[in-house]
């Protein structure tokens, strides 16, 4: 899977390597930013109240 | 030569000094020997002599020629930089299966990293989300009260209307307070349990905060002892509850404890004259219990409305957070009894407060 993303990659190999690190960061804000934000109120260890 | 046999000695000595070809250097030193080398030494330790023969382990050894005193040392090609395991063999191409193993392995790798992320998102970067909000939640309510000083605060949901400090964890301490226990409401800072009693007032005055994450503004409430201080600022004035006696402090809490300068104020709450101890037998200042057991914030906790009318019922404070850390498996409640209300226009402001107190 990452080989062949990284064969996918275009330009030599400084431009590969500034797309895949920006690809990784893209991807850790993305969960930051906005799959995790929406997972958590769906878990359940975060409840601190009683009802 | 044969003085110097190491164990790795054979498979790299080639004899062949003497023959014309294989010598490369042809000011060989008249002692007839190479120094001695340690066994891990690379091609650049005899930087003269390239590696020449291609397998590593053949000892090709030819009686040396007659006045032959000298060797010829053979490295295997390890490339340039030495290290021997540089150039392996190129792997032979993976078949479908192969593929198909190897991103599985990859695809459980990332999930692996994903859930280590999700980690980090939970214990750290909530934390800094919520400190931003809850900063901001500070300033507002700062301004608000520095405009208008309305007696009875507004209630709406979400907003901050109140601020709690517990002297005990740090004079710097402090979380704005909002209305409700929803997701958002507690993703600022403690909620206000919607429907319990307001700072001051006789009841329960609940609220809930995050242990873990969104600030942990109750990460440390295990850490409270009975008579701790917890101090509510409301925009009119400071009320001051300390936490009740501990169920092992009970039995004996007026010769014990309670004899405590720092306990002035705070009784066990029972009534001696009931068998049982009266509304507040079940009242405790730390008590872990289900996380359905909601009669925890009533206005007696763990009794019925109806079991003290409103003019009898003590003033308390009730903070719940979940436990044990990093679980929801139950609930960790504080309980805590007002014993003063400070107005504003009495003390400066909270430093001030402390030092009145007795806390700073």
């Amino acid at each position: 899977m990452y080989a062949w993303i990284w064969r996918k990659l275009p330009g030599p190999f400084a431009a590969k390597l500034t797309l895949a690190v920006v690809l990784v960061l893209g991807v850790i804000a993305l969960l930051m930013f906005v799959v995790f934000p929406w997972l958590e109120p769906r878990l359940w260890f975060n409840e601190v109240a009683v009802n | 030569m044969a003085t110097r046999e190491g164990p790795d000695d054979d498979r790299r000595r080639h004899p062949g000094h003497g023959q014309p070809t294989p010598q490369r250097r042809p000011a060989t030193p008249p002692r007839g020997q190479v120094p001695p080398r340690p066994p891990q030494r690379g091609p650049q330790g005899q930087p003269p002599r390239r590696p020449q023969g291609p397998p590593p382990r053949r000892y090709t050894s030819p009686p040396p020629p007659p006045g032959a005193n000298d060797e010829t040392i053979v490295f295997a090609p390890v490339g340039k930089g030495g290290a021997a395991t540089k150039e392996k063999p190129a792997a032979a191409p993976l078949g479908k299966s192969g593929v198909a193993i190897r991103t599985a392995g990859e695809v459980l790798i990332t999930l692996g990293l994903v859930v280590l992320l999700f980690m980090v998102y939970e214990l750290y970067v909530t934390d800094l989300f919520s400190a931003g909000k809850q900063s901001e939640a500070s300033d507002q309510l700062d301004g608000e009260w520095a405009h208008d000083r309305t007696l009875h605060p507004e209630l709406i949901d979400g907003k901050a209307f109140a601020r709690i400090h517990i002297p005990s964890f740090g004079v710097d301490y402090n979380f704005t307070i909002q209305e409700g226990t929803d997701d958002a409401a507690l993703e600022v800072g403690p909620g206000h349990y919607k429907g319990t009693a307001l700072p001051g007032e006789p009841g329960n005055f609940a609220v809930a905060g995050h242990r873990v994450g969104k600030g942990a503004p109750f990460n440390d409430l295990d850490n409270l002892s009975s008579c701790d201080q917890i101090v509510i600022e409301t925009s009119t004035d400071f009320y001051i509850y300390k936490v009740l006696p501990y169920d092992d402090e009970m039995k004996d809490w007026a010769g014990g404890k309670g004899a405590d300068p720092k306990c002035k104020g705070v009784s066990t709450l029972r009534d001696g004259g009931a068998e049982d101890g009266g509304a507040y037998s079940e009242t405790f200042g730390r008590k872990v219990v289900l996380p359905s057991q909601g009669t925890a914030v009533n206005p007696v906790p763990y009794k019925g409305a109806d079991v003290l009318p409103k003019a009898q019922q003590a003033a308390l404070l009730t903070l719940t957070t979940c436990h044990p850390q990093f679980s929801a498996r139950e609930r960790l409640i504080i309980t805590s009894v007002l014993t003063q209300q400070v107005p504003k226009n009495q003390v400066k402001d909270y430093g001030d407060l402390l030092s009145k107190i007795g806390e700073a």
